[in-house]
């Protein structure tokens, strides 16, 4: 009888322990009260899961831009630090760290994510708290509309995918496009838009295949667009995924010249793709090549700390930060002040843009410009002019 | 028409892909009748290990491979004598959630220290290729295809006319009799996990080579395919496996022709539930054979269920409602949300993989159900949470029932494996069906919670409905569980040949638990949806039906307090950890590990 | 002592010619077997004889291959073993299959299960809708009926003395071997069957269980109850059995009365026959019959 009395004192002890440790820990992760010595941008985005290569290249931007920033002086005598939060580009996570960031009120604004799906889902609850949600590669055309606390100076879709179509169709001399693209909502609204304005431009989408982002085989797929006789593929991808099917291309006799939108551009689909993706077309609005003074500069010091070459993700990275910190700087370091400030800043030196500024109603950037580019000897370079040779 | 021959050539040459992981899974399954979950992430390891090999020692190919095997077949050693020999007398579920602890482990610490990034492995075979009709084979191709036969030959023979492969034949068809007969059923195991993991790290290598690419999250979908493989051809059964495994390459090359590309898994998927249903016993299976009787003296014999005292139980939820007055901070309120959001899911879980035995791996599948159901209700017709999140719950229960009713007839693995295929088709039938749910761009604007034009919009209203909603459905479930059903349930699940002898029919009582746990699942899906205010296919996926299922594990399967304690251990505690992000999947799997091999009862079990 | 009777409405099984085939064994060759209501029949035959797979196909547990099987007057040749406890057939296993994790008390309480108010199967859905309904607001009816079936169980173990009564709330797999087959027992009694089958009820028992099962027995066959049962121990067979089936390699080899039968020079022989095997294989041999 006692011992059946222990058991039921042993199972309520453990209970109320277990309530106690909760309230205590969860009062113990309240954030400090006195803010630190620096300035706090809270950053969500993939540190793990299958996007966390693409949270691993921000980082390297971010410290990059505030190794530049906090040499020189910092921000009015104060450093600039970012709290990078892992959400695995997941909503549910995205949404979980908003409420975090809101609460701590170190936090002057948010950068991320890197999915606009995750990036949308948070973006109700900076609205209401009023905290600037800065996406600088979530490119849904939508982001923006929830609310005037949503920024970006990720180049929405609508004024990409036309800008590539404008490539293959006038530059390149593609007249009947094959289209594979990744089965996600980037990659369905792209091919969407990208199909449109290619007709537009007069040319025909033979075929239209969307594939998922854990495939690996495509020669199927391949098999089933060539019956469709397209004399060109254009790839709407990421870097590893547009590497495997150019390869499998090749290998498979598919020679029709292949053009890939500017999200592969990146050292690793020339690692992943081997000598296969020599004359694949692409295009970026960041290429080391470019003779800007800020992007050589950038990527000067990228290659120095990192012995690698930068791609767009780091880019962009850097870009936001730099921006952010003049925000602060010019604007002030609450949050209103960084929100007002969104709307007036210009002229702030940027790797992707040259200098830009938001417009004010689509608050995203105007006028973003592209390079062409191809691949060439294992390397990417400008485009020569040259259209492509077109298949029988 | 040459564009049919081209189709057939790649299902083969991806089929004899697949073929080398599943004979691994059938050598494996053959001798320890155990589903090795974590054989993709060995596979994954063996491409690891070759790549180091090759890029950072520089090794000749012919070393790497030999190098890749031997890693790989120590690493089966050591699942075998660590994670799996220890579970010898436990309950026939213990070793299949040990395998997916390992694999979690595996692909974590991988990823840890590697990175998440696809990395290139090089190949140094000839470039010569091949062309048969419209199809080209590369070396590759032909050197897998070599690997593939060789390999089975090589077992053929090994299995026929060594004196090792008559002990691993006879400890898979007779365990104890072999036993009896003095064979070393421990060496044979080890010997066995020794060369289905040799073979499947081989495998990993080659793959890596054939699309110069691996990375740490190659291993689940490997793992994927390799069990449907497994399935078709016969668990256990080698050649089986072969030939299963062909035929699922074929079956999804041609899915692929006649769909799209997005069809592929889809079609792997439908095939693997076709078969439960119609030949379970795989390709070349013997005509029905009656399920064996348990032999006296195999209970789990547990010890009793921690009985809480309903005081207690009271205080707590009284706490739980008081903690909005105590800690205002919005953050751990939305973090506790989730985590009761995360209770009704393991309420659910627990009543049918506990209650009812039937191990289900795929029950965030019902999470998207009630989610959608919700979202799209509010969204295409504007009605109000208050009502359409009742209705995703029953629509829930309607179509989770239905969808698994067919598998009803299956007992042990197959039942797990039939719901994890079942969890698989629920996501890529949301992924496809573009004009029900938006395919891939998923549901944005999905309205705030609101009561009937009253708005949620605190967050303290919104803790205190999701509360109350988990309260008032595991005060449900605890009266079912008191009443005849919950007598009936347990005999299901405890001998189920025995309780139809008693007039039990054991269709109708599943399919009441899975039409009940849908409904608590599809009301949290439903939640869900307008808290997050945005939906995709995968917002609930194979991951989340793990994490259920640890939970419920940790609760103590079978047990409403435990599911919720578990819930809030597993989703809530974690926030506090967020430092230790990276090694949150590691730290699950290292959890569910150290669960089942010293407490498979859980905090409260009540099995 | 009744004989077979010819009268329809007396007889409860009547089997004909049922066969079942395993691959190239036969399992069971054109048996025919009657049972009247109110005797007590055994089954016996040497190891593999067919017996147990007998049971299985007239408990719906499996299917034969050619011939049939009527319960009461109608047949129930393929019938799910669920139907065939609905309609008063009650059976215990070789091996005392007993629900572990649960209760003694709730043991017992599913032997009932079929015949129920609350578990009726009503319409496909609706049915199954209804039953949970009643589970949860658990009207007076359903009260009722639940307490006085557990009064009812509870009487039922009563008739075990002092083995079952104190342990009503234990989990059954805490019990000693011969209290969980007399836990079977009690399950198969709750059900109220027309017929009680029983598979070796006293394997594995020791002499003096083996005594107050064949008391038990006994006293179920005074209270009218029709028995159908396996069993090896011969002297068991004969107090109890009004008749004897002798199976021998799924065939019947002899039928009668227990005199008869065990001076029947084919069963003599059948068992001599095996009988050394008999013999060195040991006295409780738990083989698939």
């Amino acid at each position: 009888m006692s011992n059946l009395w222990n058991h039921k004192r042993g199972a309520a002890r453990a209970l109320l322990q277990l309530a106690g440790a909760l309230t205590i820990a969860f009062g113990g992760a309240m954030p400090a009260a006195n803010a630190a010595d620096s300035y706090w941008v809270g950053v969500t985005g993939p540190l793990s899961g299958q996007d966390a290569q693409y949270g691993e290249q921000w980082k390297r931007g971010f410290d990059l831009a505030l190794e530049q920033i906090n040499g020189n002086g910092g921000i009015n005598g104060r450093s600039l630090d970012y709290d990078f939060e892992d959400s695995r580009s997941d909503p549910r996570q995205a949404v979980a760290i908003a409420q975090k960031f809101v609460d701590d009120k170190r936090i002057l604004l948010e950068l991320g994510d890197l999915s606009s799906g995750a990036s949308m889902a948070a973006s109700p609850v900076y609205q209401r708290a009023g905290l600037v949600q800065f996406g600088f590669t979530n490119s849904h055309p939508d982001f923006t509309k929830g609310g005037d606390y949503m920024w970006s100076t990720a180049i929405s879709q609508a004024e990409e995918q036309p800008m590539l179509a404008r490539y293959v169709t006038k530059g390149l001399g593609f007249k009947k496009i094959a289209v594979l693209y990744l089965n996600t909502d980037w990659g369905r609204t792209s091919k969407d838009i990208f199909a449109k304005a290619a007709t537009a431009n007069g040319a025909q989408v033979v075929a239209a295949e969307a594939y998922q982002p854990n495939e690996k085989d495509f020669r199927a797929t391949l098999t089933r667009v060539r019956s469709a006789e397209p004399d060109s593929i254009v790839l709407i991808s990421y870097y590893s995924d547009g590497a495997q099917i150019v390869r499998q291309a090749r290998t498979a006799g598919v020679h029709t010249p292949i053009a890939a939108v500017g999200s592969v551009y990146s050292p690793k689909f020339l690692d992943l793709g081997g000598p296969a993706v020599n004359g694949v077309y692409t295009e970026s609005n960041f290429f080391p090549g470019d003779p800007r003074p800020e992007v050589q500069s950038f990527v000067q010091r990228y290659r120095a700390k990192y012995g690698a070459e930068p791609d767009t993700f780091a880019a962009r990275a850097y870009d936001a930060m730099i921006l952010a910190s003049e925000v602060i700087r010019r604007y002030g370091a609450d949050r209103t002040a960084v929100h007002d400030g969104f709307a007036k800043i210009n002229d702030v030196p940027s790797v992707i843009f040259g200098k830009f500024k938001f417009d004010p109603q689509t608050r995203r950037v105007a006028g973003a410009r592209n390079l062409d580019l191809v691949v060439k000897d294992g390397k990417f370079a400008l485009w020569d002019g040259v259209s492509a040779v077109h298949a029988q | 028409m040459t564009a049919w021959f081209d189709y057939t050539i790649n299902g083969l040459i991806v089929g004899n892909i697949y073929a080398l992981l599943a004979v691994g899974l059938a050598l494996i399954f053959g001798v320890s009748h155990l589903i090795n979950f974590a054989h993709g992430s060995v596979y994954m390891v063996g491409g690891f290990i070759g790549w180091l090999c090759l890029t950072r020692l520089g090794l000749p190919l012919p070393v790497a491979l030999v190098a890749t095997i031997a890693g790989c077949a120590l690493l089966g050693v050591v699942i075998e004598r660590i994670g799996l020999r220890p579970l010898q007398g436990a309950a026939r579920i213990a070793p299949l959630l040990a395998t997916i602890g390992i694999s979690f482990v595996l692909d974590q610490l991988a990823q840890i220290v590697f990175g998440p990034d696809p990395r290139p492995v090089p190949s140094s075979l000839p470039e010569w290729t091949l062309s048969l009709g419209g199809a080209t084979l590369g070396s590759l191709d032909l050197l897998i295809a070599a690997i593939g036969i060789g390999a089975a030959a090589v077992l053929y023979v090994f299995l026929r006319f060594t004196r090792l492969g008559w002990a691993v034949r006879a400890t898979a068809q007779d365990r104890d009799a072999a036993q009896q007969m003095g064979v070393n059923v421990n060496a044979v195991n080890q010997a066995v996990f020794a060369i289905a993991c040799g073979l499947g790290g081989l495998s990993g290598l080659l793959v890596g080579m054939y699309y110069n690419s691996i990375d740490p999250a190659m291993g689940f979908q490997a793992t994927l395919k390799g069990v449907v493989a497994l399935l078709i051809g016969g668990l256990g059964n080698v050649p089986g496996a072969i030939a299963g495994s062909l035929l699922l390459g074929l079956v999804e090359s041609y899915g692929v022709a006649l769909f799209g590309t997005s069809y592929r898994d889809l079609f792997a998927f439908v095939l693997l539930l076709a078969f439960l249903v119609w030949r379970p016993n795989g390709l070349f299976s013997s005509s029905r054979r009656l399920p064996p009787e348990p032999l006296t003296g195999t209970f789990l014999s547990n010890r009793k269920a921690v009985r809480i005292p309903p005081r207690v139980i009271v205080a707590v939820v009284a706490l739980a409602f008081v903690v909005p007055f105590v800690t205002p901070s919005a953050y751990v309120l939305q973090t506790l949300t989730n985590g009761w959001i995360y209770g009704l899911l393991a309420l659910s879980l627990t009543l049918v993989a506990g209650t009812v035995g039937q191990i289900s791996l795929g029950h965030a599948a019902l999470l998207l159900i009630g989610a959608y159901a919700s979202a799209l209700l509010s969204v295409n017709l504007g009605w109000s949470p208050a009502v359409t999140i009742p209705l995703a719950g029953l629509i829930t229960a309607a179509i989770g029932t239905l969808l698994v009713y067919p598998s009803f007839r299956l007992r042990g693995h197959y039942v797990s494996i039939a719901t994890l295929g079942i969890g698989e088709i629920i996501g890529l039938v949301v992924l496809n069906w573009d004009s029900l749910t938006r395919g891939p761009v998923g549901i944005t604007g999905i309205a705030p919670l609101s009561l009937f034009g009253w708005q949620l919009t605190g967050v303290r209203a919104v803790y205190w409905f999701t509360l109350a909603v988990l309260v008032l459905l595991a005060l449900l479930q605890v009266r079912l569980l008191r009443s005849h059903l919950g007598r009936t349930w347990r005999a299901i699940r405890e001998d189920d040949v025995a309780a139809r002898a008693y007039g039990v029919r054991p269709n109708r009582y599943k399919a009441i638990a899975f039409a009940c746990g849908g409904l608590a699942a599809g009301i949290g899906g439903g939640i869900a949806a307008h808290l997050y205010s945005y939906i995709n296919y995968q917002s609930f996926d194979s991951q989340v039906s793990i994490l259920a299922l640890t939970m419920v594990i940790l609760g103590g399967l079978g047990s409403v307090v435990g599911a919720v304690a578990g819930a809030i251990a597993l989703i809530s505690l974690p926030e506090l950890f967020r430092f230790a992000a990276d090694y949150r999947m590691l730290i699950y799997g290292v959890i569910l590990l150290l669960l089942v091999r010293f407490r498979p009862q859980g905090l409260f079990g009540a099995v | 002592m009744t004989s077979s009777s010819s009268a329809g409405a007396d007889i409860l099984f009547d089997v004909r010619r049922v066969t079942r085939r395993f691959g190239g064994l036969v399992a069971v060759d054109e048996v025919n077997l009657s049972v009247a209501r109110g005797e007590c029949v055994s089954v016996i035959g040497p190891n593999g004889a067919g017996k147990s797979t007998l049971f299985n196909l007239l408990t719906g547990i499996d299917t034969p291959d050619s011939g049939s099987v009527r319960f009461g007057g109608e047949d129930v040749t393929g019938m799910a073993p669920e139907q065939l406890a609905a309609r008063g057939v009650a059976r215990t296993f070789q091996h005392g299959r007993v629900f572990g994790n649960l209760s003694v008390l709730d043991n017992v309480l599913i032997g009932a299960h079929a015949r129920l108010a609350m578990t009726r199967r009503g319409w496909p859905v609706v049915g199954a809708f209804a039953e949970v309904l009643r589970a949860l607001i658990g009207p007076a009816p359903v009260r009722r009926e639940e307490a006085e079936l557990r009064d009812e169980v509870k009487a039922l173990l009563a008739r075990f003395g002092t083995r079952l009564a104190p342990r009503i709330d234990e989990p059954a797999h805490s019990l000693s071997y011969a209290n969980r087959r007399r836990v079977e027992i009690a399950r198969a009694l709750a059900l109220r069957p027309r017929i009680l089958l029983l598979d070796e009820p006293t394997a594995g028992m020791n002499e003096s269980e083996t005594a107050e099962m064949l008391e038990l027995i006994l006293e179920l066959k005074r209270d009218g109850l029709t028995i159908l049962l396996i069993e090896h121990k011969l002297d068991l067979v004969m107090r109890l059995s009004d008749r004897v089936l002798v199976l021998d390699d799924g065939r019947k080899i002899a039928s009668g009365l227990p005199d008869e039968v065990r001076n029947d020079p084919a069963v003599i022989e059948a068992y001599l026959g095996h009988r050394h095997v008999g013999a060195q294989a040991g006295r409780n041999e738990t083989a698939a019959a």
